[in-house]
Parts: C-alpha cells; sequence; structure tokens
C-alpha cells in the first residue's frame, strides 16, 4: 500500500457527515437497514458529528462562510476550525486562532459572521447520569434546509 | 479534523464477490483491510471515492482477481493547535482521558491541566481521581457532565510492541496528546455565560 498523496485535501466535519448521509446513515436506532452501506465504526463518527455544529450546517452555508472569512485573513486551518466548533463567544474562538493579538484579527466581525451564516449547535439533552443513546428526535425548528 | 488520502495498492478481489459490480466489490475488500485501522497517516474512517482500478488478471494457480486500485479515504488526523470538542472518559493521578466515541486514545497529561488544581479521588467513582481546577476561590470540577473542548498538542504513533505486560492497557496505535490550559478550553460549562460578562476580563 503506497500514499499517493498523503493530504489530498481537508474536510470540515460538515463534509464527512454529508457522505456519511449519502451512504444512508440516519439517526434510525435500529441501524439495520443501513448496515449494509455503512459499518458499525463509521456509525460511531456518525454519532459523534451529530453531536457538533455539522449536524444543523449545510453545503450553503459553509461555502458561503468560508467565503467571507477570506476578508479576515485567517488561515484555511482557523477557517475549518471554526466551521467545526461554530464558536459563539469572544473566549471560543480565542483558542483557535494563533497569536490574535499580534495579527489584529477583527474578533467581533468574524463572531458576527458566525451568528449570521452558521446555523447554531444542535440541542442536545444534557447528558446526566444516564448516557443514553436516544436524543429528542432532532426536530430543531430554525433548521436550515438547502433549496 | 478529517482529510482526504489518496492511496494506491494491490487489491485481491475474492471469485465470491466478482458478482457484484467491480467498484462495489473493490470497495468491500477496502473496507475490510483498512476501515477503523489506523495507517501512518491517520486513522482511515471511510472510503470516499475509487478512482481507477486496472489490471484484473488471475494469477495462476490463485483463485481472487487482482487489481491495481487507486482510492481516496477519509482519515481521522487532527493538525496541532487545531481544537476539537471531546467528551470526558476517565481521569487518574496522570490526567484526563477523552473520548470522541470512534475514537479514545486522547490524553491530557497533569501539567497541562489549568493549574491551580487539584486531585482527589472521586467520590462518585472510587477507582478513579477527580480533577478540581481552582480559580479565583471556585472550584471547577473535570467530570462527564458536559462536552470538554481540548487543543491538540501532539500526535504520536507508538509502535507496535513485542511483548506486553499481562495487565497493561490494550496497545493504541494513535494517540493525541491534548491541553486544556487556556482560554475556551476545558468543559465548556466553565466558559457558558462568559459573553455575557463584560470584555474587560478577557482581552489577554
Amino acid at each position: 500500500m503506497t500514499s499517493v498523496k498523503a493530504n489530498a485535501g481537508a474536510l470540515t466535519n460538515f463534509e464527512v457527515l454529508d457522505l456519511l448521509n449519502s451512504r444512508g446513515a440516519s439517526k434510525d436506532t435500529t441501524r439495520v437497514i443501513a448496515s449494509e452501506t455503512v459499518s458499525r465504526s463509521e456509525y460511531k463518527v456518525y454519532d459523534y458529528l451529530m453531536e457538533t455544529a455539522a449536524s444543523t450546517q449545510t453545503r450553503d452555508s459553509v461555502t458561503k462562510f468560508s467565503d467571507k472569512c477570506k476578508g479576515f485573513k485567517l488561515a484555511k486551518a482557523e477557517i475549518l476550525n471554526i466551521i467545526n466548533l461554530r464558536p459563539s463567544s469572544d473566549v471560543e474562538l480565542t483558542p483557535i486562532l494563533e497569536k490574535p493579538d499580534e495579527r489584529e484579527i477583527d474578533i467581533e466581525g468574524i463572531l458576527a459572521l458566525v451568528q449570521e451564516l452558521l446555523p447554531p449547535l444542535p440541542t442536545v439533552e444534557a447528558h446526566k447520569e444516564n448516557e443514553q443513546e436516544e436524543t429528542e428526535d432532532g426536530e430543531q425548528p430554525n433548521m436550515e434546509t438547502s433549496v | 479534523m478529517f482529510c482526504l488520502s489518496e492511496m494506491e495498492d494491490t487489491v485481491r478481489v475474492p471469485p465470491d464477490l466478482l458478482k457484484l459490480p467491480l467498484e462495489v466489490a473493490i470497495k468491500k475488500v477496502l473496507q475490510k483491510l483498512l476501515l477503523n485501522k489506523v495507517l501512518s497517516i491517520g486513522l482511515c474512517v471511510t472510503i470516499y471515492d475509487i478512482k481507477s482500478a486496472e489490471g484484473g488478471f488471475v494469477l495462476p494457480g490463485d483463485g481472487p482477481a487482482t487489481y491495481k486500485v487507486r482510492f481516496r479515504i477519509v482519515v481521522f488526523r487532527p493538525f496541532v493547535g487545531e481544537v476539537i470538542a471531546a467528551r470526558f472518559k476517565e481521569s487518574d493521578s496522570n490526567g484526563l482521558r477523552l473520548t470522541l466515541g470512534f475514537f479514545e486514545d486522547i490524553y491530557v497529561p497533569a501539567p497541562l491541566i489549568p493549574r491551580p488544581n487539584r486531585c482527589e479521588p472521586d467520590p462518585y467513582n472510587r477507582s478513579q481521581m477527580r480533577w478540581v481546577w481552582i480559580f479565583e476561590e471556585q472550584e471547577y470540577i473535570i467530570d462527564h457532565s458536559c462536552q470538554i473542548n481540548f487543543r491538540v498538542e501532539n500526535i504520536s504513533y507508538p509502535p507496535v510492541p513485542t511483548e506486553q505486560a499481562e495487565d497493561a492497557k490494550p496497545f493504541a496505535p494513535m494517540v493525541i496528546t491534548g491541553t486544556i490550559d487556556d482560554d475556551g478550553l476545558g468543559p465548556v460549562s466553565w466558559w457558558e455565560g462568559c459573553s455575557e460578562r463584560n470584555n474587560e476580563d478577557d482581552d489577554t
């Protein structure tokens, strides 16, 4: 096995989630129907991603966001990180950026853009003592469906 | 966190799979070989696509058809400095262990937990130790109550050991070392409500 190109492109969590969705992964708890095309280990990745910001994002919002980010002098890795994490406050954004003070980054501007373009995080039931797999059915009223 | 990797390999498709369309058969063989395995480039999550497959020769004395395949896989390989949302798995006197569900070997060693802190036996779970951060006379516990954000410090791929003690931890082919010692890192509950406070405290 040889590696032709170890890094043929970084993927946002959203893109990986989209890929798994297109294979047939879903929130269905029995997981029998899709088990032909989606293996158990892939399902674990799917479960993780469904709890992150990626589950409410759309291709449109992610592309628009990364386009608009060009004006903020951010590194590609930082834009990727912001899309994956969807920080909603200054203190959540700072660990993502490298030396923000020296580079005079417009933190307020970036947060406003995140608020405007990226859908909010999914509302998951707080995992208390019993960490059940079944979360509340994911019907969030403000979930954008792509046109 | 994830990236595409292009690979090339010689794939042997066993005869019982040859009734399927070629792409599907090759994908099945690749999945069995690579899925959930750690390669030098990271943890293989899924096969993305097959770019080309040539050959299909059957070597004498060998049942499977051999193809030279070029394909792309999605690998889990975070970059150093990336901030990732994880969940608490367990902790001991050396530090914390976090999990992503599909990947559980994330360690936050004691020096990378914000100080001042203290480590005490967990009252809810006698076999574990619990870490507590002490800041401005308030105690912040690190436990499984919420998501923990950490920043990747280092990724290492320890070589496969030739011998292992009976009770040693199962071998981890890929280990991520993370830190939670920075603004915004650690359990998210520590920072909730920070956006409501004035910004005068946190412009370091």
